[in-house]
């Protein structure tokens, strides 16, 4: 009952017979479909407390969890970009330099000026045109040029930063429309409009991997393209359009990050391809595609992000915390690995 | 005789140099279940993908319920009624049984599938063809057997209101019991008055179930005739020499179709 069923065990779809052995109930409960959003749990439950237990209560503080969340927001909403991608049977090792291309297009003088004499929407609206542009020119060549995806995002990541640079001539580009910074980078009923954007997010995508004929379609395109072929899906404009997603999740990324840190600059989302691989992949989504979690992903986001801020709060430095992510994503993939052997799915 | 509800007539299929098909003529009444029989290479599998529109055939026509027809894709195959069983089943494993039997058809409204309504149906057009060896309808399909799998994959053809179903080597991977349950199925898919095609190297098979036996040659038609009027011995020479008696074609240095 992993698989398909997994998001569905909210509605009852799945429910565990309990007629074995209490050991064997515990394995059950973690192998189960909401099992293994239980590991999730239970590890960010141990960060947390470790936080607890060496920072107190800077890190107990409404304002540091927000600075968490606020932290998880930007490289969140790629994640969720970056599960479905995964899920369909690709990668894309682009979405960094994508972010970075987006907020330099979105905060050119040209852009800003107009902007300035228009509205705001002209920057936003710029930021997500140029993912979705990158996306597409990424999912054409890797559905219609049948190219290997790992290639063609690669050529994307080096191309669309270099492009980043040429544009913004190496130069941190400011944003000057306050309205802008005002709106997105501000609060609503005290909860940041970022954090509030990657909860949209997150939900939007939940409902489209799980309740979609897009998401059904995703599934069966990662599990078994030939099967999706012959049941009538065209695969290729699938593929193209699961590219197009993940783009314009970094363009709105890059609007995100325009706001927090308002300025735009081509060092925007360095390796932030392999943080958003880490977070989906450490949450369940199967990185040969085919199955995929929104859910996970969001706790694998939140587990890196909770973990850079406990070390960040214990005055750590960054090369520590690279170790422990590390070692963290080995052994989430040595468990799932584990669990996965214990369901026994046979061949 | 009833009138054919799929007719083929001078079907030609290359694959570049590669002469596949040489003008093909196939009748499928509704309600029987015609054997296609060949040797390995002869043109069955290749046969069966053009008349599912995976391969678009270089000539020929195809007449669906007496009017001819365009298929340029497995949708065109599908809106009409034609289903396809491909002999690698063509399931995806990390979907369940419901999500299988309705890829690429999914129901809903607008973008939101409706799960109930599809769980619904898939059980019934199981217990409509007396289907009892799948416990769950959300079973993910890598945990069934093959004839489970092969069973669902049937299931899968006529949930559409299908009129014709092709199915590849059904019983090719399977135990003697499967096939026993797969054979059943395939009789109650014509009783349920589709016109059947049925792929098949086994002899005792095609005996068992069709009621007519066509039999492909290097690419040619060697001959179509009813079950009951043959042989065992009849059909293998068909299938290894193109002809057998007065049946088949004719020989090789006179053909000339």
């Amino acid at each position: 009952m992993s698989v398909a069923s997994e998001e569905r065990a909210g509605t009852g779809g799945a429910d565990v017979p309990s007629r074995e052995s209490p050991l064997r109930s515990v394995t059950a409960l973690f192998s189960g479909p909401a099992g293994r959003n239980l590991g999730l749990v239970i590890a960010l439950a141990l960060l947390c407390i470790v936080g607890m237990i060496t920072a107190g209560d800077r890190f107990v503080s409404f304002d540091n969890m927000m600075t968490i969340l606020r932290l998880a927001s930007v490289i969140g909403v790629v994640s969720v970009g970056m599960t479905f991608v995964i899920t369909g049977g690709g990668i894309d090792l682009s979405v960094g330099a994508i972010v970075a291309l987006s907020s330099v297009w979105a905060s050119t003088i040209a852009t800003q000026t107009l902007a300035e004499n228009t509205h705001w929407i002209v920057m936003v609206s710029t930021a997500l045109l140029v993912g979705a542009v990158c996306g597409l020119v990424n999912g054409l060549l890797i559905a219609y040029g049948r190219m290997a995806a790992f290639i063609v995002t690669l050529a994307m990541l080096a191309g669309a930063r270099g492009l980043a640079e040429i544009i913004a001539q190496k130069r941190t580009q400011v944003v000057t429309i306050s309205e802008f910074i005002d709106v997105v980078g501000g609060r609503v009923l005290g909860i940041p409009v970022l954090v509030l954007i990657f909860a949209i997010v997150a939900v939007a995508g939940w409902i489209l991997l799980n309740r979609t004929t897009f998401g059904r379609r995703t599934l069966a395109v990662g599990g078994n393209p030939e099967a999706a072929r012959l049941a009538g899906i065209n695969v290729k404009r699938h593929t193209t359009l699961l590219y197009v997603l993940v783009g314009v999740a970094c363009g709105l990324a890059a609007v995100m990050l325009l706001a927090r840190t308002t300025a735009g600059t081509s060092t925007h989302g360095m390796l932030m391809e392999l943080d958003a691989i880490a977070a989906v992949v450490i949450g369940g989504t199967l990185l040969s595609g085919g199955r995929g979690t929104i859910v996970g992903t969001v706790f694998g986001v939140l587990i890196f992000t909770t973990l850079t801020n406990v070390f960040t709060l214990n005055n750590l430095d960054t090369s520590t915390q690279a170790v422990a992510k590390g070692v963290i994503i080995v052994v989430a993939v040595l468990l799932q690995q584990r669990v996965a052997a214990r369901n026994g799915s046979p061949p | 005789m009833s009138e054919p509800i799929l007719e083929l007539h001078g079907l030609n299929k290359s694959f570049g140099p590669v002469h596949v098909l040489h003008d093909v003529d196939l009748k499928v009444r509704a309600g029987e279940v015609t054997a296609l029989v060949g040797d390995n290479g002869a043109g069955k599998s290749t046969l069966v993908k053009c008349i599912a529109g995976i391969h678009a055939s270089d000539s020929g026509e195809v007449r669906f319920q007496g009017e001819p027809v365009h298929i340029r894709g497995p949708k065109d195959a599908a809106e009409l009624g034609i289903e396809v069983v491909y002999q690698d089943l063509a399931l995806a494993d990390n979907l369940d049984i419901v999500q299988n039997m309705f890829l690429g058809r999914e129901r809903g409204s607008g973008w939101l599938l409706d799960e109930a309504s599809m769980e619904q149906a898939a059980r019934q057009t199981l217990a409509s063809l007396s289907v009892r060896t799948v416990k769950s309808v959300r079973t993910p399909v890598s945990s069934l057997s093959g004839g489970q799998r092969q069973t669902v994959a049937i299931a899968k053809s006529v949930l559409w209101d299908s009129k014709v179903v092709l199915l590849d080597e059904p019983t090719a991977a399977l135990g003697v019991a499967q096939t026993r349950q797969v054979l059943d199925l395939v009789r109650r898919l014509a009783e349920q008055g589709l016109g059947v095609v049925l792929i098949s190297h086994n002899m005792a098979d095609v005996f068992e179930v069709s009621d007519r036996v066509a039999v492909l040659y290097l690419g040619r038609l060697a001959a179509e005739v009813n079950t009951k009027e043959v042989t065992h011995g009849q059909v293998v020479e068909l299938i290894t020499a193109g002809r057998s008696g007065d049946l088949g074609l004719a020989r090789p240095d006179t053909a000339t179709v």
